[in-house]
């Protein structure tokens, strides 16, 4: 896993430097000079890094920053991480489609309910208390301008 | 100067600042106390609510909240044996160990009272540092200010993680981070650079969401990894009991708690070392204050003096690593470089202005810590009992409160969804990044200071040609890089010719 991320990091920012360096080629040099003096060394050093990860490297750098927790196996690791991931997104989805403030009472409500297991109670005045912070904070409050979701849009209902 | 320092007290004390403080305060208690939120994330959280707000008040709520992380975090460390952040793992190993001698109250009155004091030491050496400081920045041009953007960069990605291929994955980050920084119109030639013909993307990539996303992301999927309660169970009886003789302790050993706060302030102005070798070199410090091997066998096994130590040099770093922050706009550890984002999303740019325009504002912050520290440890004192409880939460409630501010927080920072896609790239990033073994800190640098350099290093080349490169400032500064870089990889090289 800690090999895969580093090639996949290494190899997306020898594309991106790449791409930056291609077209800052063209720009006039006031534009130019910056991008290239960061974009040419950095492919070098993420061809060098992408290099030494398939040349079989076993070295894991220890890093002082926030480590993810590996007492699980491997694989359960991946399946959670990948159930994260999906909740995220779902997340996302919603609030296009219906936009904050039905999005957030919705999503917070079915992750307790249904991923974490919580009891209707619980649930129910957590999501009450989330949607009245956000609601009375960003909306009565700060004024914020939320859209309405898509499907709200479309569908002509508000 | 001493004008400055009293008119930053008498800004802080306005009820304005006082509120934001408190709130500041009161989000840092929970943050510490769950293992499972960072400071750093949630620092990152918290910059898109500073927008509206005045300096003084943005650094009365950030400073606020980030000072009394590593205090409150102490209480789970001693507690539960689980660290409430990484800065406070050291804590454990005496200060479980008296938890579970039964002496509990006692430990967390020695890590409450060291943290106080080491808070004020740390504050005290930053407003000492400012008029040191002062004279030397304000001789700094373009081209020194360039060179510092770079020795920062290299301080963190060569310190943040050890060896060669550590370094190369730091300096990976940092130059990623100051390619990021490039995209929008560039200010020069109005050129839009990586836009990819779409609007947004023309005023650059914005700091809020990409900082959330880079911090919160990856932290939320370990809560969802790690599933069940945040700490632990609680121990038995009244967690408070005995909390006065722990002050009474950091008393008794007065000297050792100055030394091991001065140890975490000089840790903390050296950029990228970071809150948790500040906490073990202090933790080292008062091993070494053993007089008989005998009495050196206590230490792990609950002596208070490994309590005091680690409390006392986590919250001196703060006031430390503020210095380089401040004065040079390098800094000194991952909070820092949030931090700096406040700086300019506030309109402010570390450097010279700091130290006599806003010099106030700078003292405000100085008293900020120590306003903040104070009240916490009165706060934790009050509440012990109750406060110990907050760790039981569940992963699973968490993780919608803070995923709903963290699409929030990072909508608001331009009402576009853009802003959400960002945060989700960089979530992915960050999160390959964390598993991937490179650290992030580099990349924030490189990404917050990538357009001041750009800017100095235009004004350097249109001004001097090559001929910046020769003053005399610079190649000092570029001495230093290069001896930043080389340094490690020498001591590395020694290591296994001793061994």
């Amino acid at each position: 896993m800690h090999k895969k991320a580093s090639l996949a990091l290494a190899l997306g920012v020898m594309a991106v430097s790449g791409y930056g360096v291609v077209a800052a080629w063209f720009w006039p040099w006031k534009a130019a000079l910056f991008p290239l003096v960061i974009g040419i060394p950095l492919f070098v050093l993420s061809a060098a890094e992408a290099l030494w990860v398939l040349l079989g490297s076993t070295e894991r750098a220890t890093v002082q920053d926030f480590q993810i927790s590996q007492e699980l196996p491997e694989p359960e690791i991946l399946r959670r991480s990948a159930l994260a991931g999906a909740w995220i997104l779902g997340f996302f989805a919603a609030i296009l489609l219906l936009g904050f403030p039905l999005a957030v009472p919705l999503f917070i409500f079915l992750y307790l309910k249904v991923h974490g297991r919580e009891g209707w109670v619980l649930s129910i005045v957590f999501t009450a208390v989330a949607w009245a912070f956000f609601y009375g904070l960003f909306d009565q409050l700060l004024h914020l301008p939320f859209p309405q979701g898509w499907l709200l849009e479309w569908s002509g209902l508000f | 100067m001493i004008e400055a320092l009293f008119e930053g007290l008498f800004l802080v004390l306005q009820w304005k600042p006082l509120a934001f403080m408190a709130l500041g305060i009161v989000l840092g208690f929970w943050v510490g106390l769950l293992p499972g939120l960072g400071g750093a994330t949630t620092l990152a959280l918290m910059l898109p609510f500073i927008y509206a707000m005045q300096p003084v008040e943005a650094f009365a709520f950030l400073l606020g909240m980030h000072a009394v992380v590593a205090t409150t975090g102490d209480i789970t460390s001693i507690l539960f044996g689980v660290p409430g952040e990484a800065a406070s793992a050291a804590t454990i190993l005496d200060g479980h160990a008296m938890a579970k001698k039964g002496e509990a109250g006692r430990a967390l009155g020695a890590a409450l009272a060291s943290s106080l004091l080491g808070a004020i030491v740390g504050a005290f050496a930053l407003a000492i540092a400012i008029p040191i400081v002062r004279p030397l920045v304000l001789t700094f041009g373009s081209p020194e200010l360039f060179m510092l953007a770079i020795v920062g960069i290299a301080f963190i990605a060569s310190l943040s993680a050890p060896g060669p291929r550590g370094m190369l994955r730091g300096f990976l980050a940092g130059g990623f981070g100051l390619l990021c920084a490039t995209v929008g119109q560039d200010p020069q030639a109005g050129i839009a650079r990586y836009t990819f013909d779409t609007l947004y993307l023309w005023q650059g990539l914005d700091l809020v969401p990409v900082l959330v996303g880079i911090f919160a992301i990856p932290e939320i999927i370990d809560l969802a990894i790690r599933r069940g309660s945040i700490a632990g169970a609680l121990p038995a009886g009244r967690i408070s009991k005995g909390a006065f003789e722990g002050v009474k302790d950091t008393f008794r050993h007065f000297w050792l708690t100055i030394r091991c706060s001065l140890i975490g302030t000089f840790i903390g102005i050296m950029p990228g070392m970071g809150g948790a070798v500040a906490q073990w070199m202090a933790y080292g410090h008062a091993t070494q204050s053993a007089r008989s091997a005998e009495e050196r066998k206590g230490f792990g096994a609950g002596d208070v003096r490994g309590v005091l130590g680690p409390g006392a040099a986590n919250n001196s770093k703060e006031g430390g690593s503020l210095i380089p922050t401040i004065a040079f706009g390098v800094p000194g550890s991952t909070a820092m470089a949030i931090l700096l984002g406040g700086f300019f999303l506030l309109g402010l740019v570390p450097g010279p202005d700091m130290l006599t325009k806003h010099l106030p504002v700078t003292f405000s912050m100085v008293w900020t810590i120590v306003i903040a520290n104070v009240v916490t440890v009165l706060a934790c004192f009050l509440f012990l009992n109750q406060l110990a409880r907050v760790t039981t939460v569940r992963g699973t409630v968490l993780i919608p409160a803070i995923l709903m501010l963290v699409f929030i927080g990072s909508y608001t920072s331009n009402n576009h969804y853009g802003d959400i896609v960002l945060t989700l790239i960089f979530g992915g990033v960050g999160y390959l990044m964390v598993i991937g073994g490179w650290p992030r800190a580099p990349f924030v640098l490189g990404l917050v200071l990538g357009k001041i350099a750009e800017n100095y290093l235009y004004i350097s080349v249109a001004r001097y040609e090559a001929a910046w490169l020769t003053r005399p400032v610079v190649l000092i500064l570029f001495a230093l890089a290069v001896a930043v870089i080389l340094y490690p990889l020498v001591q590395q090289r020694r290591k296994p010719a001793h061994a």
